[in-house]
């Protein structure tokens, strides 16, 4: 008796300590201590985190990381960088920041952060302003313009440093082509003439999926942005009206890409349900299907041909030779004629962060000129630093940038508001209703509405049907 | 538990218990099917989906997912979360029980109602306050903020066992000790608790177990890859790879449940046989 | 069930006045009830004050990221409105309840009940391999079995594996039928607990009513029906509820398994209420369900205990 209390009390006690160790050290504070990391900058020991996505498709990033971490903390005597990487796909990740940002001792210092989040985060409280940073960097000179507002706040305030841009466009198999007797410099001029050729692959090549457009929730920004957008902003509509300031509700356009989604689904030339709405597809697509011919035409991004390029798991040396690339059109071939969407990520800094200029230095060595030119090269991004989109080696490095850059005319930015990442997850249930077939493209596109009028008020959105 | 009586042996048994027999071993065949697809599996670097047989059986998988990171640090971050609740909760149900059971209060009937709507509450209904309370506390990503989170969930059931084993002993043995001038607490620490010593046992398995298995609430409340358990980091398989990986997911999911089934196994030595839960949960 | 009246009562009552004895007596309850302090603070802090925050949140339009996330404002009953009109909502309630009454009120008490009579009457070395097998399933942490019942389902899995084997094709159960599959699902986790409750249960039956009846001619349905189960009301009741409560809360295994969909298909309230704050950011909206979900089991929990009466002394 006396013997099994102690033992449950000496458990008890280890247990506590345990977890107090295990708790201390990596997160510190619990109320008494106050905030535990941080000194000033260049005195004493500092401790940078850094939030960034890494899953197994995507190492480019904490390829990155090593390299200039380990510059930066050669550099900076007694500075440790603690690297996080969030394993998750893109809905997870955005919930995990989001979560992460909730107090002080979790916060991240410098998080890798999506374009079409930074507005919204800013206005949240998440993000540091790093203006006054910015100025005495002279690496910030070589930035393009679209560049420099990417990271921009509602405020004007910059909140994030652009490490790439995308374009994105078609894909598709030259040998399925070929045997479905169509050309291999195949260039659609309208949505009409994208399903023509789905169908004539599904009949010639039948046992390929013919055709491939991100449309399920659980794909996230992926199925807004490389998905409904793609064929939305083809029609001339868009979501939101920069001039009156007010989200479109109503607009035809919205339900003509809805109604192509359908009209795909239906004839089946879009994968089956269950990798339709498997949230790992996007990885699958371009790592496997793909590359192996299980899939015949895909609208994708800019990024895709890193992986292929890469040593990694999504390693594809063929891919110069069988896949060929086109633009996407728009829904009737009216002017401009094609269509593009672009994002990017940046490095942004976090509002909690003890020790913002430390973590400003690091941004400013991994977005460097060699580093820059490192990630865009390996990640397949379209440089947005002049000295690198200049560089012969990053022009040379990637056949298909010519290609991708050519887009640049064409395309679009998402709208820049705080609401948006709400917004886009309306988009993404729209869709993925349709694809599903639970609502007809009228009632998905009223669903959508009621949604974004109860998100943002009435007064802010118009009618433009 | 009365002893099973002696039953008759008359032949209209015989059918009853054949047809028994052969409708116990077509349950047993629904539940063991996917339980045996992850042994398989997990001796299989070629693992699919659908249930194979190993052409070449190997400890391939066990062996490239055992490393500190992937395997070890999760699984003693589970240890510590579900050690440190068990112990805590333990502890203060067996205070609680005490009351509750011995004393004739007028709020007993009641709170016994409260808890046992408490052993129910949906959890998953109230993450989101509780992660808002967290912050406040400050108790974000600390295995012990989690810990004593999940010793507050557990404490219900384990009230409700313990005080149904707790009335199970005789209050002879305490009222003697009164007689002789012995305090509550003294009777309880030198009388109850040492006979209860198997009922004790089976809470705190119970308890380890089910915090063992929690997914929902490390997923919420911990973020950095050195605070995650076992729960979270097997979900982080499963959720970023392209194609799964099977092989490797089974191994991970047997290192994972293994503890947990040992523990089960040591609570049916200690109650004697029979179902150790039942006496605890009968009405 | 030994309670104490007056064996508590370790003080001889003093003489003196009624209001000094009354005093005495509340004093004393109150160090009796000293013990339960540690849990009862516990309870408070963890359980009840997430609670009523839970209330309170519902009532604001917190969303986890943009302007209302450093700013909320209270909006009294508008996001309840919201649900209110919301076919998604609706659909997830009726989900919910099909899944409670489906997998735990049917499925778990039933096969429980089943599996507790067939192994009095089987072979005791296979009524113990199975039982174990059953509590195995049981035991396993959450996310494993979820993942388990996931390749059983899905369209390349064993299930349709084996129903190749003998000819028929079958559908892509977690796209065509996802709440059939995770009702299933549930019912594969969960009987073991029911079955260990009606196994004591049955157990504690005296075995002469039955023999009795039977001599009389009553036959085997007749004796399970009207004196078995009679015999064990209570045990009954107590785990209906425990385990409609139990499954009410269930996420982890839909989650894995289905995500919720296709589309909202099999997203019962917990998966709409984590869908909505975490992953659409409306933490303000997503707590209005969460509300509605811990509302739910209130009135089911309130219903069995009016009902059916189970023991709590």
């Amino acid at each position: 008796m006396r013997k099994t209390l102690t033992t449950l009390a000496a458990g008890a006690a280890l247990a506590l300590v345990l977890t107090a160790c295990g708790g201390g050290n990596d997160s510190g504070s619990s109320g008494a201590d106050g905030e535990s990391t941080g000194s000033d900058a260049g005195s004493g020991s500092a401790t940078i985190k850094v939030a960034y996505q890494k899953t197994d498709a995507f190492t480019q990033l904490d390829d990155l990381l090593q390299k200039c971490v380990g510059e930066f903390e050669a550099a900076n005597d007694g500075v440790t960088v603690q690297l996080e990487p969030i394993a998750a796909q893109e809905t997870e990740y955005f919930t995990k920041l989001a979560l992460m940002h909730g107090s002080a001792a979790t916060a991240p210092d410098v998080i890798y952060e999506d374009t079409f989040q930074v507005r919204s985060d800013a206005a949240a409280g998440y993000l540091a302003p790093m203006d006054d940073y910015l100025a005495d960097w002279d690496g910030w000179d070589q930035f393009s313009d679209a560049a420099k507002q990417a990271g921009a706040g509602d405020d004007g305030s910059t909140y994030g440093v652009s490490m790439g841009t995308d374009t994105r466009g078609i894909y598709f198999n030259k040998q399925i082509f070929e045997q479905a007797g169509l050309p291999a410099d195949w260039q659609p001029e309208s949505w009409d003439d994208i399903l023509d050729a789905a169908r004539t692959i599904k009949e010639k090549v039948p046992d390929v999926i013919p055709f491939n457009l991100y449309s399920s929730k659980s794909q996230g920004e992926a199925a807004s942005m490389q998905g409904f957008e793609m064929l939305l902003y083809g029609t001339g509509d868009e979501l939101y009206d920069y001039d009156t300031q007010k989200w479109n509700v109503g607009a035809p356009g919205f339900v003509e890409a809805l109604t192509f989604i359908q009209t795909a689904q239906q004839d089946g030339l879009l994968p089956g349900l269950e990798d339709a709405l498997d949230t790992n597809l996007p990885n699958r697509i371009s790592g496997e299907l793909f590359p192996q011919g299980k899939v015949a035409i895909i609208v994708d991004g800019s990024w895709v041909p890193g992986g292929w390029m890469s040593d990694g798991s999504n390693s594809w040396p063929e891919w110069q030779e069988v896949a060929g690339m086109a633009k996407m059109p728009t829904s009737t071939g009216q002017e401009p004629g094609a269509v593009s969407m672009s994002g990017g990520w940046l490095f942004s800094i976090g509002s909690q962060s003890k020790n913002p200029e430390l973590a400003f230095d690091l941004i400013a060595g991994c977005l460097s000129q060699e580093n820059s030119l490192k990630y865009d090269t390996e990640n397949s991004q379209i440089a947005v630093r002049d000295d690198v989109a200049s560089d012969p080696v990053y022009l040379d490095y990637n056949p298909s940038f010519e290609f991708f850059s050519s887009l640049v005319p064409v395309t679009h930015f998402r709208p820049a508001t705080p609401d948006y990442s709400q917004i886009s997850s309306q988009i993404q249930v729209a869709a993925e209703s349709v694809l599903t077939g639970q609502a007809s493209p009228e009632a998905a596109a009223k669903a959508y509405d009621d949604a974004v009028t109860a998100l943002v008020g009435a007064d802010k959105t118009q009618n433009a049907g | 538990m009365t002893a099973p009586a002696v039953q008759l042996a008359s032949p209209r048994r015989r059918p009853s218990r054949v047809i028994s027999n052969v409708i116990l071993v077509l349950v047993g065949l629904a539940f063991v099917i996917p339980l045996a697809w992850i042994v398989l599996g997990s001796f299989n670097t070629e693992a699919k989906v659908s249930i194979t047989w190993p052409s070449s059986w190997t400890l391939d998988n066990f062996i490239t997912i055992s490393t500190w990171d992937t395997t070890f640090r999760p699984l003693v971050n589970s240890a510590i979360l579900s050690f440190g609740c068990a112990v805590i909760t333990v502890v203060c149900s067996v205070l609680a029980a005490y009351p509750l059971s011995r004393y004739q209060m007028r709020f007993n009937r009641s709170l016994m109602y409260v808890i046992l709507f408490g052993t129910c509450l949906p959890i998953t209904a109230m993450m989101v306050p509780v992660y808002a309370l967290f912050v406040s506390l400050n108790l974000l990503n600390t295995l012990w903020g989690t810990v004593l989170f999940l010793a507050a969930t557990s404490l219900p059931m384990a009230i409700w066992m313990t005080k149904n084993f707790m009335d199970s002993i005789p209050v002879s043995l305490e009222e003697a000790a009164w007689v002789d001038g012995a305090s509550a607490m003294t009777a309880l620490r030198r009388i109850v608790v040492p006979l209860m010593r198997n009922g004790i046992s089976v809470v705190f398995i119970f308890v380890f177990t089910m915090a063992w298995g929690n997914f929902f609430v490390p997923f919420v409340l911990l973020f950095s890859r050195e605070n995650m358990p076992a729960a979270v980091a097997i979900f982080g398989f499963f959720g970023t790879y392209g194609t799964v990986a099977y092989g490797q997911l089974a191994a991970f999911s047997i290192m994972y449940a293994m503890p947990v089934l040992v523990l089960y196994l040591v609570t049916q030595k200690v109650s004697g046989g029979s179902f150790a839960m039942s006496g605890a949960v009968k009405g | 069930m030994t309670s104490l009246a007056t064996a508590g009562e370790r003080v001889a009552p003093a003489p003196g006045s009624p209001r000094g004895r009354r005093a005495r007596e509340v004093r004393l309850g109150l160090v009796r009830s000293v013990p339960l302090l540690p849990s009862l603070a516990l309870l408070a802090l963890f359980l009840l004050g997430p609670i009523v925050y839970a209330i309170y949140g519902s009532l604001t339009n917190r969303t986890l990221t943009g302007p209302n996330a450093a700013n909320p404002s209270f909006v009294g009953f508008d996001n309840y409105a919201r649900l209110f009109a919301s076919s998604d909502f609706w659909t997830s309630v009726v989900l919910t309840v099909v899944f409670l009454v489906a997998s735990a009120i049917i499925g778990q008490n039933v096969l429980g009940l089943l599996l507790a009579v067939l192994m009095k009457n089987g072979t005791p070395t296979l009524s113990r391999t199975i039982a174990a097998l059953v509590v195995v399933a049981w035991v396993l942490p959450e996310i494993v079995a979820a993942f388990a019942l996931y390749a059983f389902f899905a369209s390349e899995g064993t299930l349709n594996l084996m129903l190749d084997a003998i000819g028929l094709t079958g559908p892509a159960w977690l796209i065509a039928f996802p709440m059939l599959a995770v009702i299933l699902a549930n019912v594969w986790r969960g009987t073991a607990f029911s079955m260990m409750v009606y196994s004591a249960a049955l157990s504690e039956v005296p075995p002469e009513i039955n023999e009795a009846a039977e001599i009389d001619g009553a036959s085997a349905a007749q004796r399970f029906f009207r004196i078995t189960l009679p015999m064990i009301r209570r045990s009954i009741s107590t785990n209906l509820m425990l385990t409609t409560l139990q499954t009410l809360g269930v996420f982890t295994l839909i989650w894995v398994m289905t995500g919720g969909g296709p589309g909202f298909k099999s997203a019962t309230l917990p998966i709409l209420a984590y869908q909505q704050a975490f992953n659409f950011a409306q933490i303000g909206y997503g707590t209005a369900i969460a509300v509605i979900t811990l509302l739910i089991g209130a009135i089911f929990a309130m219903v069995y205990i009016k009902v059916l009466k189970p023991e709590v002394d």
